[in-house]
């Protein structure tokens, strides 16, 4: 069943992972960039927050705040090799100002702004944004075959497929065009939304941050023509089609229904569900004949064991059966959970082997 | 009360790695401190209304509703449960603060992304300002905060902190203040951290609690761990030799199936072991485990069961 998916993965450009938290979404990209990289390509795995270990497993630094990616040593085969590079939102952020603000002085008058700092890291999607951004360029470099980017977990949500159009929407609010008029004082700003939004901030947290807002979103503007072009680019990129997104989720009744919400999301918005990879699924095991009252003692310890793991094996098959059915033409992949945490190479191999087998 | 390390205190924020089961234990704890009659108001920060139905009740909105009643009279206890969506707090916080009703209406709502793009952390804050005025009111005997998955969790946690880095003065370093003050409080509040007995939830839970506990003075709640396997020792033998024991004859494709059964379930439980080891070594904290379900939906019923475990006093660190 999953030829599929390795089929996707020695054809597609971009594949996008997403799906709920904790259900090993990280390890999936990895894995399915060591079965693209073992066929030869030249592969780049972008991810958010790994755990450590799996960041230990890839070479990454967490603490590095890199903007380029690095080689995995000993992950590719036939030719290929596999890069990775954790994302860092204010890296980006801070090179996206660098390049557009057209010239330094300029740029580094927005980079010392606080108001700049506090929200480079935590502005509201800027996160989901700069994964965007940052595979566009690793996409149109050229440097790559393939580019598989690992979205930040979400619940329900498509933050990342909304960042650009979220973007686009901010800079065009009327509070931000207000701002970002050119006059002299915020006295002048006429517009009363404005003078409230400002009035309330300045109430609120002090006249100091009212000066850096102002400042802040006046510094940006001219580069705002720039950013919605890109954000235009991007939303047309993870429509293309050799873009696939793969929906990795777990047996869980929450997580199944969380993933179906996700893939309802991907599909209304017009982008390729192509794959769904179930993870962390318990075998099912053969069954017992008998064996109805043992008396207590190791052998009904066994028994024991035997039914309630069969219990849950038969309640996770139940729930997965509507993500496995998705829609036609979608690959699927059951994947056992596994007796250890992926911690090397190696055990990204194995993995990949079981995706794409 | 029931789950006697809950104290006195006001607030209990239930927070864990994404998967692990917060949610439940935070449902679970509701419904302990219920059964012994406390009224308790259930906060889910990132508004998963999956919590209504679990206790019973509709799902999750912003409306503040009972979700189950239990027992009868002076001695009843009450579980309501709400969301608190950001927009609604800031509209809450702006008439606290008394401004007036049309720059209210110019200012809420549709400007809240941009005032909150300039005020970073905003949103949390001011969900936990909402969260610390339902304290203060004594809205409940309990109230307990289902907090964002664990990035997020200290995230949003640390908000205050973060915010008086920034802000210098104001009502909203009035607010900031008074959080950290409640959270630093552990009369009024806890934090009742959740796992799983495996290696990254163990990893993330500990960075968690050195940073919730060492960054905002945040009392640790015993250590709750979910999805525990009943460590049966009669997995260790295989099942021709447990069979022997108790002289009972094995088909072929029985003893077939317990092999791989079994074969399994000493792998995890050896994980599971190794993990409590490790978290015990990090952190010698009280703890309590729930035990692992055989279905993969929880509904109301499994709840009480994982209730029960969560009413046991929790053990020592040093009994272990």
């Amino acid at each position: 069943m999953s030829a599929e998916l390795a089929t996707m993965i020695a054809s597609a450009d971009l594949l996008v992972t997403c799906g709920p938290g904790g259900v090993g979404k990280t390890t999936t990209a990895a894995a399915l960039g060591i079965a693209a990289a073992q066929a030869g390509r030249k592969v780049v795995v972008v991810t958010v927050d790994p755990a450590r270990r799996l960041a230990d497993a890839l070479g990454i630094d967490v603490d590095a705040h890199m903007f380029d990616p690095h080689e995995v040593e000993g992950a590719g085969a036939n030719g290929g090799s596999l890069w990775a590079l954790m994302l860092d939102a204010e890296t980006v952020f801070d090179r996206m100002i660098t390049d557009r603000a057209g010239d330094a002085a300029k740029a580094q008058k927005i980079l010392d702004n606080p108001v700049y700092r506090s929200i480079a890291g935590s502005l509201a999607g800027a996160q989901d944004y700069m994964a965007v951004e940052r595979l566009h360029q690793l996409h149109t470099s050229g440097d790559y075959d393939l580019v598989i980017i690992d979205t930040p977990p979400s619940r329900d949500a498509i933050d990342l497929l909304e960042a650009p159009d979220r973007l686009v929407r901010f800079l065009g609010h009327p509070i931000y065009r207000a701002l970002t008029l050119p006059s002299r004082s915020f006295a002048k700003v006429t517009n009363a939304g404005t003078s409230a939004f400002l009035w309330i901030v300045r109430k609120l947290a002090g006249p100091k941050l009212v000066e850096d807002t102002i400042e802040f979103f006046r510094s940006l503007s001219g580069m705002e023509q720039g950013l919605r072009q890109r954000a235009g680019e991007a939303a047309v990129l993870l429509r293309a089609r050799t873009t696939s997104f793969i929906l990795v989720s777990s047996p869980r009744a929450e997580a199944v229904s969380e993933s179906l919400h996700l893939a309802n999301a991907i599909l209304d918005g017009g982008f390729r569900l192509d794959g769904v990879v179930v993870n962390l699924v318990h075998p099912m095991p053969a069954p017992l004949v008998g064996l109805d009252d043992v008396a207590p003692g190791p052998l009904a310890d066994q028994v024991a064991y035997h039914r309630e793991l069969t219990a849950l094996a038969e309640s996770e098959r139940a729930e997965m059966t509507e993500l496995l059915h998705l829609a036609d033409g979608v690959a699927v992949a059951e994947v056992p959970l596994l007796e250890v945490d992926i911690h090397d190479v190696a055990g990204l191999t194995r993995l990949a082997a079981i995706i794409v087998s | 009360m029931t789950g006697s390390w809950v104290g006195d205190a006001h607030v209990v924020v239930a927070a864990g790695k994404g998967g692990v089961g917060s949610s439940t234990a935070a449902a679970a704890l509701a419904l302990i401190a219920a059964r012994d009659g406390a009224s308790v108001l259930i906060v889910s920060v990132d508004g998963r209304p999956g919590l209504g139905p679990l206790l019973g009740g509709q799902p999750l909105d912003s409306v503040d509703r009972v979700l189950r009643t239990i027992g009868k009279g002076a001695s009843q206890g009450v579980i309501r449960g709400r969301t608190i969506p950001p927009q609604m707090a800031f509209a809450d916080y702006l008439q606290l603060k008394g401004i007036n009703s049309v720059l209210r209406k110019a200012a809420s709502a549709a400007s809240l992304d941009a005032i909150a793009a300039a005020t970073p952390g905003l949103e949390h804050l001011l969900v936990l300002g909402k969260i610390k005025e339902l304290e203060r009111e004594r809205s409940a005997d309990l109230i307990i905060v289902d907090a964002p998955p664990a990035g997020h969790a200290a995230a949003f946690l640390r908000s205050a902190a973060a915010l008086r880095e920034v802000v210098s003065n104001g009502p909203v370093r009035t607010q900031a203040d008074e959080i950290a003050e409640m959270l630093a409080d552990r009369t009024r509040c806890q934090a009742m951290l959740v796992t799983v007995a495996e290696e990254t939830p163990v990893n993330e839970l500990v960075e968690l609690a050195y940073d919730i506990e060492e960054e905002l003075g945040l009392a640790l709640a015993p250590i709750v761990i979910n999805g525990c396997w009943p460590d049966r020792g009669g997995l260790a033998l295989t099942p021709t030799a447990a069979a022997k024991q108790q002289s009972v004859k094995l088909s072929a494709a029985n003893r077939a199936a317990l092999q791989a059964s079994a074969e399994f379930g000493r792998v995890r439980l050896d994980i599971q072991r190794h993990q409590l080891a490790r978290l015990d070594e990090k952190l010698a904290l009280p703890r309590i485990t729930l035990p692992r379900l055989t279905t993969a939906r929880l509904g109301p019923a499994e709840l009480e069961i994982i209730a029960d475990a969560l009413a046991v006093e929790p053990t020592p660190a040093a009994q272990r």
